[in-house]
């Protein structure tokens, strides 16, 4: 038994799995940290990073075989032959839809960390007032001022770029050099400001890109091929970032093809003694025992495993006592926005390709405003030039259209909301009991869907967008918007909320699960809501605050 | 350098990475084994001759020169569905006996001026955007020339030749610089 004995185990090895090890191990426990799906190793395992676009057989597409083999990845851009090796298979681990869900994993070491979108915003007090103040979900246990100190902890390990813009909708923080707006995006801005009267703002977008070198990473190369992995170790993963610090400590762990089926529950104690593994390779089952467990496995799976952790005493699962495990699913909902062309700057270009846009932080159901629904969205976009394209006749084929090719096109700017998803109890996953994955282990069911909130909220999120790219000029405007469908924001939240009391959230103030107090829920799980901005900012400051607390309670013998 | 190396930087330096297996044809040329849609030998050299006469041989290499019908069809072949290489296939075989019935001769073996009015004459209304086409139009042979067209283009831009050669590609570029003059873009002044 004692070489399965640690003091703390952390599941899941993506963003927040790679805070709580790092987090642990620097403070002396002995962690191991357990991932479902195969190692990926910094750099070496990067196989697509250094290729050129022509090296790709379909030059970066996607094939009918492809689109065959993963039904749910194929709905949406993450299915592609640049990196389909980092999404997990739909085929080994199905699920079910009993509304329509858009789930896209990454099982293996750094999990989505390798293909997340980077953008890093903090949350502001409006954010975690907002339940109590609308009487929606529960309220936040924790307010801007308990979590500020560890999105600068967060901020100065990662490394996030960013402009300090002095919003209160968003609390500038401890930044990188910002990257810079192009001179499109430039007078865009400044014609958006100018007519709203800077009551609505763009700014440069707040990446967890580095720009000027850090801790062994190398700045960012304005590859803009992020998702394949960064041979500089340029943007924040676990690789690039948490795992080396945690590492180097001697106190980690990895052990890759680990799917804990379960938490260990101990009636006498009120505590979980450990983890139950199955050996993804094998199939042989392991139990892992520590003082402390991070539950990490991403926010849908961590609910898996709670509800998979059922006992007499908890007949739903560990942490079901609220009857809120699973429930309150939230994403963001997106696909939609506008886009436009712009004129003149024709002898205008940039150089490089940015790994990142520009951010139009939430302007509505502020100061008084009160719109048809409740809380608000905010917009990521971007200005460039196309390819040539031009209605010129002689210019269509043959030599001239030939050599029109290397001539750039017109500029155009883009851009999408991310809207709030509210916390809706009957929004739920479940365990469906008679489907098995390819492990005979029971997979999830989904009955999600956006409402009403939502739907008005879209109304907007489609008209402001066309209003403001006009009001700066852009021409030929047209918005989009599409049905809404969530998952699709990768942003999945809330199945095991914080809250002020056991009977209505699965987690109390330092994540911690009610019903077992050394069990920590630190990922998208834990969100009581989902503000408009991007998550796993968020995600890095409560799993670095609640492993500074889990290891003050234990030093106290509180855990 | 070995003679393998030398063979795999000549595929790569010729539009490269087109691995499909090829068997040579009753006119001595070389054509594309395909998995999954039926183009003959006929079909395939009207393909290459309409990609040549988008993208032609001047003083630098064109279609045929870059492998580009080559990988048109890899992409009809792998990353269409049955329902587009059916379409596809179905335009295919109305332009040669459109053109059969109106010139008398095959595609390739018309004048340049006179392939150009041919395809010119599809495009017309002018369509904006040279990629892949979402929906597919009415007709089946606006269809299969907007297939052709936008994968030899795709294909073209994509290629090794076009961004080595022809505009500023950096794998690395290493910085972004917001003030980049248009001139600068291209490494031929013209």
């Amino acid at each position: 038994m004692s070489e399965n004995t640690y003091d703390a185990i952390v599941i899941g090895s993506g963003i927040s799995g790679g805070w709580a090890a790092k987090e642990l191990a620097e403070k002396g426990l002995k962690t191991i940290m357990l991932e479902r799906g195969r190692n990926i190793e910094h750099i070496k395992d990067y196989v697509n990073a250094t290729k050129d676009p022509w090296e790709f057989p379909h030059r970066g597409g996607r094939t009918q075989e492809m689109i065959k083999d993963y039904p749910v990845l194929k709905r949406d851009y993450p299915l592609n032959e640049t990196n389909l090796d980092y999404w997990a298979s739909d085929k080994d681990s199905p699920y079910t839809e009993v509304k329509r869900f858009d789930w896209f994993r990454g099982y293996h070491v750094g999990g989505r960390s390798l293909m997340w979108g980077r953008q890093s915003y903090r949350w502001a007090d409006i954010d975690f007032e907002a339940n109590l103040k609308d009487g929606i979900g529960t309220d936040w246990p924790i307010r801007y001022k308990d979590i500020a100190p560890w999105y600068s902890y967060v901020e100065k390990f990662a490394g996030i770029s960013g402009n300090k813009d002095h919003l209160a909708i968003l609390p500038d923080g401890d930044f990188m050099p910002p990257m810079e707006m192009n001179v499109v995006e430039k007078d865009l801005s400044k014609r958006l400001m100018e007519y709203y009267k800077n009551q609505r703002a763009m700014i440069i977008g707040r990446t967890a890109n580095i720009t000027v070198p850090h801790n062994n990473r190398t700045n960012c190369q304005y590859r803009n091929k992020c998702w394949l992995g960064c041979p500089f170790g340029a943007y924040f993963s676990t690789q690039s970032a948490t795992l080396p610090a945690a590492m180097a400590t001697g106190n980690l762990k990895v052990r890759p093809w680990s799917i804990v089926t379960r938490i260990l529950y101990d009636k006498d104690t009120k505590k979980a003694k450990g983890v139950e593994v199955l050996d993804a390779e094998t199939n042989k089952t392991y139990e892992y025992y520590a003082k402390i467990i991070f539950l990490n496995a991403s926010a849908l799976n961590s609910a898996w495993i709670l509800m998979n952790s059922a006992t007499d005493i908890w007949p739903g699962g560990l942490g079901s006592s609220s009857g809120e495990l699973g429930h309150n699913v939230m994403d963001h909902h997106l696909g939609v926005g506008a886009g436009g062309t712009v004129e003149g700057y024709e002898d205008k270009y940039y150089f490089g390709r940015r790994a990142n846009g520009i951010y139009i932080p939430r302007y509505r159901n502020l100061n008084g405003e009160k719109r048809d629904y409740i809380r608000g969205f905010g917009y990521q976009g971007s200005a460039g030039r196309e390819n040539w394209s031009r209605d010129i006749a002689e210019l269509n084929i043959g030599g001239a259209f030939k050599d029109a090719l290397t001539e750039p096109g017109v500029w155009s700017m883009g851009m999408g909301g991310f809207g709030e998803t509210l916390p809706y109890h009957e929004n739920k996953i479940t365990l469906d009991k008679t489907r098995k994955d390819k492990w005979g282990l029971n997979i999830l069911s989904f009955d999600v869907e956006v409402k009403d909130n939502e739907k008005k909220m879209r109304i907007d999120m489609a008209n402001d967008a066309k209003e403001m790219l006009e009001a700066a000029g852009v021409k030929n405007v047209h918005s989009f918007s599409t049905d809404g469908v969530l998952g699709r924001g990768i942003h999945e939240m809330g199945t095991a909320r914080m809250g002020r009391d056991p009977k209505s959230s699965v987690l109390n103030e330092w994540n911690q699960v009610w019903d077992a107090k050394n069990v920590f829920v630190t990922d998208g799980a834990a969100m009581a809501s989902s503000a408009c901005q991007n998550p796993s900012l968020t995600y890095m400051a409560l799993t670095a605050r609640a492993a500074a607390h889990a290891v003050e309670e234990l030093k106290k013998g509180n855990v | 350098m070995n003679r393998r190396t030398v063979l795999k930087n000549l595929a790569l330096v010729i539009g490269g990475a087109v691995l499909l297996p090829s068997c040579v044809g009753k006119d001595g040329t070389s054509y594309v084994k395909l998995k999954h849609v039926n183009i003959d030998e006929d079909g395939q050299r009207l393909i290459a001759d309409m990609a040549e006469t988008i993208i032609p041989k001047t003083t630098t290499p064109g279609a045929k020169d870059l492998n580009l019908p080559a990988f048109v069809l890899l992409m009809i072949d792998d990353c269409y569905d049955n329902k587009r290489q059916e379409a596809f296939v179905a335009g295919m075989k109305a332009f040669t006996a459109k053109i059969k019935n109106e010139h008398g001769k095959e595609f390739g073996d018309l004048g340049t001026k006179t392939r150009e009015t041919i395809l010119m004459a599809i495009e017309k209304p002018p369509v904006t955007k040279t990629k892949p086409q979402k929906n597919i139009p009415p007709d089946p042979i606006t269809n299969f020339y907007w297939g052709v067209k936008g994968q030899t283009v795709f294909g073209y831009t994509n290629s090794q030749y076009f961004m080595t050669k022809e505009i500023v590609y950096e794998l690395v570029p290493g910085r972004y610089i917001v003030h980049y003059p248009v001139s600068k873009l291209k490494l031929k002044t013209a």
